[in-house]
């Protein structure tokens, strides 16, 4: 007789719920959706190459074909006795930092025009001894091209990059 | 009268009476099966109209002028097989040129808007979802989705927030006007930009080889990675919105001479 009553319970409540099932089911609805994006590729690999000669360093950065765009500048250190001149190409131009900074925006795959680096004062050949040496050290910079609103492209020379936290191994 | 009396208690008298009585109901059926057939042919015919809904979802972007159907779902009872015309397409794509790499920091123009392309009057709401995913398709959820900036529009006025549904990948909007058949929403969104952000996020590992040179290298998080923005569109019926809204979307809402709002 138990068995009877739940069965017949179940049987209540299962009509129940489907009653109501029905009702939720009986609004008309409809819907559309979509979505999309874009790949970002970030980071640069440039590499510096100098010429030697008539002490004149001729410098160029070539950035690799899968470097995102970047904007370049360098500079040169080397002893008080020497002065270094600069010269080449007029879309290097000289900043109060001291770096010259280069016009155009160095896009994957493409090489600046030359810098020339000439060092002066150079020590006439009696006062040079076997042994001697003097060093003059290229510095270049490049940080990625950046856009305002508008889309104007700019240099962030000024950004530090976020490490968070540094994975270390041997 | 006694043989009337006689008659009625006897047992043909009861048998008679019973024939009577099954005969009374089944012609009461027929007339009702008949009457009720005719109601409900009649109406039958109104539901058919009424069961059109249909919505759409349409973007403009770059430096188009028309505007584009996106994707849409609509019932067309017209069809033999009573389905839906129904299709997913994809965002963004005209946003930029094919050849143009996306520049970050720039805002793009991206115009998003929903319209009825249904037979009947509609409430409807959006779910624009931001974020990022790999190579595969795994949705990275260490990346932010603020850093996809979709610049939603006329929020206050013509569309609600629904905070309470909300996450920073997900925004619930509710569109606070009832949309009528073949009418177009203001815009939910107008503008996109990736935020410069995603160039300085960068991870560094270091490894220390056997003559002890520490080389450190370093990744950005987001090279390589896919921004996506999703749009999903829903549209319920006009009658009787707010048990509609409650049932289909699970959000119990207020409707006062068509302008809808959120309850608290």
């Amino acid at each position: 007789m138990k068995k009877k009553n739940i069965i017949l319970a179940a049987l209540a409540v299962s009509l129940t719920v489907s009653a109501g099932v029905g009702t939720a089911w009986s609004y008309f609805t409809t819907y559309a959706e979509a979505s999309g994006g874009y790949t970002l590729n970030l980071g640069d690999k440039t590499t510096v190459e100098e010429e030697f000669s008539s002490w004149t360093k001729h410098v160029a950065i070539t950035s690799r074909e899968d470097s995102e765009p970047v904007y370049v500048r360098a500079r040169a250190f080397c002893g008080s006795d020497y002065q270094l001149v600069y010269s080449g190409s007029a879309k290097w131009s000289p900043n109060s930092d001291g770096y010259y900074y280069y016009s155009d925006i160095l896009n994957g795959g493409e090489k600046t025009e030359v810098l020339d680096i000439k060092i002066e004062n150079i020590p006439v050949d009696e006062d040079l001894k076997d042994g001697d040496n003097f060093n003059v050290v290229v510095i270049y910079e490049t940080t990625p091209v950046r856009y305002r609103a508008d889309g104007t492209p700019y240099a962030d020379w000024t950004a530090t990059l976020n490490t968070g936290t540094v994975e270390g191994g041997a | 009268m006694a043989k009337i009396k006689r008659f009625i208690t006897s047992p043909r008298g009861t048998m008679v009476t019973f024939v009577l009585a099954v005969a009374l109901l089944l012609f009461s059926s027929v007339g009702g099966a008949r009457a009720a057939l005719a109601y409900y042919s009649d109406t039958y015919v109104s539901r058919v109209q009424m069961y059109n809904i249909g919505v759409t979802l349409e973007e403009r972007n770059g430096e188009e002028d028309s505007w584009k159907s996106v994707s849409w779902r609509n019932y067309d009872s017209n069809r033999s097989d009573g389905t839906w015309d129904e299709s997913r397409g994809q965002l963004l794509t005209g946003i930029k040129g094919a050849k143009e790499e996306l520049k970050i920091g720039k805002e793009y123009t991206e115009e998003l808007r929903v319209h009825n392309t249904g037979e009947i009057n509609q409430y409807v709401r959006v779910n624009v979802y931001r974020y990022w995913i790999d190579k595969d398709g795994n949705k990275l959820r260490n990346l932010s989705p603020d850093l996809i900036r979709l610049h939603l529009a006329n929020i206050g006025t013509d569309w609600l927030v629904d905070e309470e549904a909300s996450t920073p990948e997900r925004t619930v909007l509710y569109y606070t006007k009832l949309l009528e058949k073949d009418a177009t929403t203001s815009l939910f969104a107008d503008s996109l930009t990736i935020d410069g952000m995603v160039a300085t996020k960068v991870t560094q590992t270091s490894s220390t080889n056997e003559a002890g040179l520490t080389t450190i290298t370093t990744t950005y998080d987001y090279d390589g990675t896919q921004f996506c923005v999703e749009a999903k569109v829903d549209a319920v019926q006009e009658h009787n919105a707010q048990d509609a809204i409650w049932s289909a979307w699970g959000r119990r809402v207020t409707v006062n001479d068509g302008s809808l709002s959120l309850d608290r």
